[in-house]
């Protein structure tokens, strides 16, 4: 039988692009090896900007920790309804040392001070998931909506997930140089005619960048040899895509007017989340990190009827707000979207999906301007097995988001005692050591 | 003691090029010194018995990856002089505390060398870790150090010098205006829209009309943002060894670069419905409310008003010969790096061109085939590598033609070398200390010549220009007495950032005691409508409006606003996308008992606030860095560095928790200096009250450095008055001059060269243009240095 996943793992193997290598971080994060062996496993990080007011999520009247069953969701996250069972609405978790008004920014994922224009001062919690999970050639892919302006004029921007403190992890918001990076190799036509010219051009890049390094002296040539690297990259993604194209072809998603002509920014939001989860199906990676808002304080919805845009929509209150309900839905859609998906492709006794973990939160905790004492969560998905679902929980004691996080490494067979989080802070921010025990199966 | 003091010298002056290998062999000499500075001034209370603040130091090493962040903090605490305390006996002097903390600073290089790196005090925020008096008291280490000179290196460019490059590749801009030399001209840097994104528009020029108002024209219009990224924090952000371009910038450059090449080669991409001679041809179908916001509810002149360059005459039917794809090839490159290319460079580029041509035809081969000029390594970096001469004794090669040419031009101008300096540099007329003179002179005094170098550094000095992004919380917006209508406040930041932009530009102009002026000038540029508000005192506010007969207008005494002077006309440069935005505003002057020089700016005091209240900290820290020249330690990683939610409270009793023992270290350096300018509100408007009470403005000057210069102050005002007086201040001032011009932190071996554009400033009445001279001629600006070992690898 054909095993899409031991070929391109074998693909992987020694491929520059795809090693992750936990380096030290500044916050003295636990390194990792990778996980061996066990069932698959993948797990999606959606970050909704602008706050995620615990109201719009938990169950009306739901006080405390109990079972979902007879509860009705919100307006907001109605669409989740169906999928109750496989949800898990988590409450109460804090992220007050994140500093998250406006925007945690790599604080939202990395358990740390995060703010404007501040470096990561570690690996996030998503790169380190992918670092454990079996290498792939895309060990962590993210993917960033936006405005449609902004993601035109900044189809990459880094602002929630880092590999490493001062390395940050840019996520791809535009679906057409995505598509081509991706699928360029497989495509027929002007795309696959475009595809060609571009690599020759490319290539030739590569090699005049590199001969331009070799006057300069040593402790310059370091600097520059991250420019050259760049087109290596570029370059060496696209050979190594180019050898598994037939595996790629039956996954690849529809090239048509939502990517080359959109209507809307919705349209491209639905492209690159079409995008991503072909490259989860394809098993190009493991790890899926979606930012709605690219973790900023802006952001567009013009395809879901809603005018205001940017930043105002943050000053707006969530709750019982037709705005928000629409954003929220529309998200809700998405996670829904993708656990269709996934569940549709067979994996050992059952579907992808049972291997997959989606995790939802906002970067900026419960709302725009906020401290970050409480910052709700909702998990989908077992992630074989290991955790638990169909559940409301409201976390007890002084937890952070990163006791969460600690939470999901242990899922994946990498425990750890604290995540990001230094023994002297702890005792100040977290309650407990280990994981959040209410939340592993 | 002598051979010693030789040998340290000569780590100092090699450093960092050459730490590594004097380092690992010296590592018992290290331990050696080191053991002996903390014994003598440090184990009294940080031995294993005292372990003052749990500190112990007894038996530390030399720097490894696991005792480096020990070294790091210890590196901040003897540079800063906070360690050991004041009051203590066996305190170090500077030069102890320096040749210390040089040596930390080797060992950090070397221990981390494999694990990440130490370049911290290579950050311009560690400028000021070395010691002013090192720099100005007297000259320290007389005949032992090499005269000044910066490495040779690679300057990635700036990312509004790459934008206003790629602008001038497709708009036309206004040539310079003699009567109105506020207003944007060809050159002047990219402005932010309305919205506050800097960005720069396709075809602007020809739009003759839209469907819709501005907002739907702003969002019609299509536009890009910089490519290249800087670190978004206050203070200078632009060092030569900062940035490097990555992946992600290369490939929006490449894309970016096909969206110019198209439009400088068939201009807007728009249908042929939407060009027209006026909006009235055209059909009325096409004006469809509908259409607002959409990039087809655009209509363009049918004349073409951009550029025409030598990539139009490409795509044009027979244009593509061996001489256009010369002449475009030329062309772009210089437009792009500010040379011409070699002819190697040219014969490279054609066969790219040819290639992709070949692949796509014409149409599109041509746009694909020039994009990587776009991505040549001088479009993206600077190159000051004086691969060429002989060094002189200490290993310093001057910069000459094309490389001094391009430095000299950068120090002032986002544009490629001006006619007569691009003659200077082909005639081999750009060799030597006196054609930079020259040409620095002549730059300086031709208005024609934009200078947004010069504007750039009074924002990253004075950092004015953030008032516009800081985002602001409703109610705390209202009571603060801002604005608080739609985007109201916001727009108005990002106008009072150009007003403060004109009032430093028209104090140059007069380049009489610029600093002195900035900081105590009672004038100050507004735009009425919108301005007064601002400058007034909250409590003076009218809360309820009264209500005026229907086609009057409410007045300012109406609403309580300060009485303004009526002032002169002055003209201020408008975002691009504002179509025929007013630029005349109004310059006037501030009552001199509420507010005097740009830190009495709403502009300056918004810069420095957050969204519910004032920044006392940040603005003490401000007068701290960028006045005293001195520097704050990091905060750790383990300090909650949050003041209690307390919305009933002052932030002055909410900044009890900063006079903790382990926290008041520190923030009695910030803390007395920011609190004077509680007399403002958060959106910058002057109050005498606060939560009913007289507000308390008392402050404080503390370890100036100054004689005479410490001591209480009873308000901002005072304290300014106290400071734009002090040698220091401007030495200070000079300083972080020296830091944007050359690129880096100065070293101990840059003293002659601040001490003598100190004198230049001082001694021309404190002219911006003497000191720029003066720095802009020094061996710091013009040597370039390329150590053995470096050349031998």
């Amino acid at each position: 039988m054909f095993n899409r996943r031991n070929i391109l793992q074998g693909m992987a193997a020694g491929v520059a692009l795809g090693s992750t290598t936990l380096g030290s971080t500044a916050l003295g994060s636990p390194r990792f090896g990778r996980v061996a062996g066990g069932s698959p496993k993948r797990v999606v990080f959606f970050l909704q900007n602008q706050g995620f007011d615990p109201a719009t999520c938990v169950p009306a009247g739901m006080k405390e920790s109990g079972s979902l069953s007879g509860a009705e969701l919100p307006e907001p996250i109605r669409p989740l309804e169906p999928y109750k069972d496989k949800l898990h609405i988590i409450n109460g978790l804090h992220g007050r040392h994140t500093s998250p008004s406006h925007s945690a920014f790599f604080g939202a994922l990395g358990g740390y001070r995060g703010g404007i224009g501040v470096p990561p001062a570690g690996a996030t919690i998503d790169h380190v998931v992918s670092g454990q999970l079996p290498e792939t050639l895309l060990p962590h892919l993210c993917i960033g909506m936006d405005a449609i302006e902004n993601m035109i004029s900044r189809p990459t921007l880094a602002t929630l997930s880092a590999a490493d403190a001062g390395k940050p992890v840019f996520m791809h918001s535009n679906p057409k140089l995505l598509y081509q990076m991706l699928f360029g190799g497989i495509a027929t036509g002007d795309v696959k005619r475009k595809f060609e010219a571009r690599s020759n051009v490319f290539n030739r890049i590569e090699e005049i960048a590199q001969q331009s390094s070799t006057t300069l002296p040593p402790s310059e040539r370091e600097r520059y040899g991250g420019y050259v690297a760049g087109f290596r990259e570029i370059n060496g993604l696209r050979e190594k895509l180019e050898t598994v194209s037939d595996h790629l072809r039956k996954f690849a998603p529809e090239y048509g007017d939502k990517i080359v002509k959109p209507k809307f920014e919705t349209d491209w939001h639905d492209s690159l989340l079409d995008i991503g989860i072909a490259s989860l199906k394809a098993g190009l990676t493991n790890v899926l990190t979606i930012g709605s808002g690219r973790g900023e304080i802006f952001g567009s919805w013009k395809g879901l009827g809603i005018v205001p845009a940017g930043h105002n929509l943050g000053h707006m209150k969530q709750p019982g707000n037709p705005i928000w309900i629409k954003i929220r839905q529309y998200n809700c859609r998405m996670l829904v979207k993708i656990m269709k998906e996934l569940e549709s492709i067979p994996e050992g006794d059952g579907s992808m999906m049972d291997n997959t973990l989606i995790v939802y939160t906002s970067n900026n905790a419960d709302k725009q301007h906020t401290s970050g004492a409480n910052w709700p969560f909702m998990l989908l998905g077992d992630l074989s097995g290991t955790m638990t679902t169909g559940r409301y929980t409201s976390v007890r004691g002084n937890r952070p988001i990163n006791a969460l996080y600690a939470t999901l490494l242990h899922a994946i067979g990498a425990p750890c005692d604290r995540f990001n989080m230094e023994k002297s802070i702890a005792g100040k921010y977290d309650s407990k050591l280990g994981p959040i025990e209410e939340l592993l199966a | 003691m002598k051979n010693r003091m030789q040998t340290l010298v000569g780590v100092l002056i090699l450093y960092p090029l050459l730490s590594a290998s004097l380092i690992s062999s010296d590592q018992v000499e290290f331990d050696r010194a080191a053991q002996a500075f903390l014994s003598k001034h440090c184990l009294v209370c940080h031995d294993s018995e005292a372990q003052e603040g749990g500190v112990s130091l007894e038996g530390l090493k030399t720097v490894s990856v696991e005792n480096s962040d020990l070294w790091k903090q210890i590196w901040e605490q003897v540079s800063l002089d906070e360690m050991p305390p004041r009051d203590e006996s066996f305190r170090p002097d500077a030069l102890e505390r320096f040749k210390f903390s040089q040596r930390i600073t080797e060992g950090l290089v070397e221990a981390l060398k494999d694990v990440g790196g130490f370049r911290l005090h290579l950050h311009p925020s560690k400028g000021n870790h070395l010691d002013h008096t090192l720099l100005f008291d007297r000259e320290y280490l007389a005949g032992q150090l090499e005269p000044p000179s910066t490495p040779a290196r690679i300057w990635r460019i700036q990312p509004q010098e790459h934008l206003t490059r790629l602008n001038a590749l497709i708009n036309l801009e206004p040539v310079f205006d003699a009567r109105k030399p506020g207003v944007r001209t060809r050159g002047d840097r990219i402005l932010p829209n309305p919205q506050g994104e800097v960005k720069v528009y396709f075809g602007l020029d020809r739009v003759i009309g839209w469907v819709g108002g501005s907002a739907a024209y702003a969002a019609a219009i299509t536009g890009f943002s910089p490519v290249l990224s800087t670190e978004d924090a206050h203070g200078l952000r632009n060092y030569a060894d900062q940035y490097s371009v990555n992946a992600s910038e290369a490939v929006q450059i490449a894309g970016l670069a096909e969206d110019i090449l198209k439009f400088m080669a068939y201009g807007p991409d728009a249908e042929e419905y939407q060009f027209a001679d006026k909006v009235s041809e055209i059909d009325a179908k096409y004006k469809h409310g509908d259409l607002r916001g959409l990039a087809q509810s655009l209509f363009y002149s049918k004349e073409i008003k951009r550029p025409l360059t030598p990539v139009y005459e490409l795509v044009q039917d027979g244009g593509f010969t061996a001489d256009s794809k010369a002449r475009a090839i030329t062309y772009l490159f210089e437009a792009l790096t500010g040379r011409p290319p070699r002819a190697e460079e040219l014969k490279k580029y054609v066969s790219i061109l040819e290639r992709a041509v070949g692949d796509l035809g014409q149409e599109e081969g041509v746009i694909l085939g020039l994009a990587p000029i776009f991505l040549d390594r001088e479009a993206v970096f600077r190159v000051e590598l004086v691969n060429y001469g002989k060094p002189d004794q200490f290993g310093r090669i001057m910069l000459q033609d094309d490389e001094l040419g391009l430095a000299v031009n950068a120090a002032f101008s986002y544009l490629p070398p001006d006619k007569t300096l691009k003659q200077s540099i082909v005639q081999g007329r750009m060799k030597t200390r006196e054609d930079a003179a020259r040409e620095v002179a002549r730059i300086l005094a031709d208005p024609e010549i934009r200078k947004p170098r010069i504007l750039q550094f009074f924002r990253e000095y004075f950092d004015y220009d953030r008032a516009g992004s800081i985002c602001k919380d409703t109610p705390a917006l209202n009571s603060a007495g801002g604005d608080n209508k739609g985007t109201n406040h916001y727009t108005t930041m990002q106008g009072m950032v150009s007003h403060t932009d004109r009032l430093v530009e028209l104090i140059l102009a007069e380049d009489k005691n610029v600093l002195e002026e900035l900081l105590t000038t009672n004038r100050v540029v507004i735009s009425p409508g919108t301005d007064v508000r601002y400058f007034s005192q909250l409590e003076k506010l009218v809360k309820k409006l009264p209500k005026v007969p229907k086609g009057t207008k409410l007045t300012d005494a109406d609403r309580g606003y300060v009485d303004l002077p009526k002032g002169k006309n002055i003209h201020v440069r408008v975002p691009q996308v504002v179509k025929n935005g007013r630029t005349n505003r109004t310059l006037t002057e501030l009552p001199l008992d509420q507010r005097r020089g740009i830190l009495t700016h709403p502009s300056w005091l918004v810069s420095h606030s957050d969204a519910m209240d004032n920044h006392a900290i940040l603005r003490g820290r401000w007068v701290r860095e960028r006045l005293l020249g001195d520097s704050v330690p990091d905060v750790p990683i383990t300090v909650d560095a949050m003041l209690p939610d307390e919305p009933r409270e002052t932030l002055r009793h909410r900044m009890r928790v900063t006079q903790k023992s382990e926290c008041y270290r520190c923030h009695r350096k910030m803390d007395p200096l920011g609190l004077p300018f509680e007399m403002f509100t958060h959106a910058g408007l002057y109050r005498t009250t606060e939560m009913g009470k007289k507000v308390n403005t008392r402050g404080e000057i503390i370890d100036s450095g100054e004689e005479g210069l410490d001591g209480p102050v009873k308000d901002a005002l005072e304290m300014i008055d106290r400071l734009a007086a002090s040698e220091r201040v401007h030495q200070v001032f000079v300083r972080h001059a020296f830091r944007f011009w050359m690129g880096r932190n100065e070293t101990i071996n840059d003293a002659p060269v601040l001490r003598a554009a100190y004198q230049a400033y001082r001694d021309n009445g404190g002219s911006m243009n003497a000191l720029l001279k003066s720095l802009l001629t020094s061996d710091a600006f013009l040597y370039r240095k390329v150590s053995e070992l470096e050349t031998r690898n």
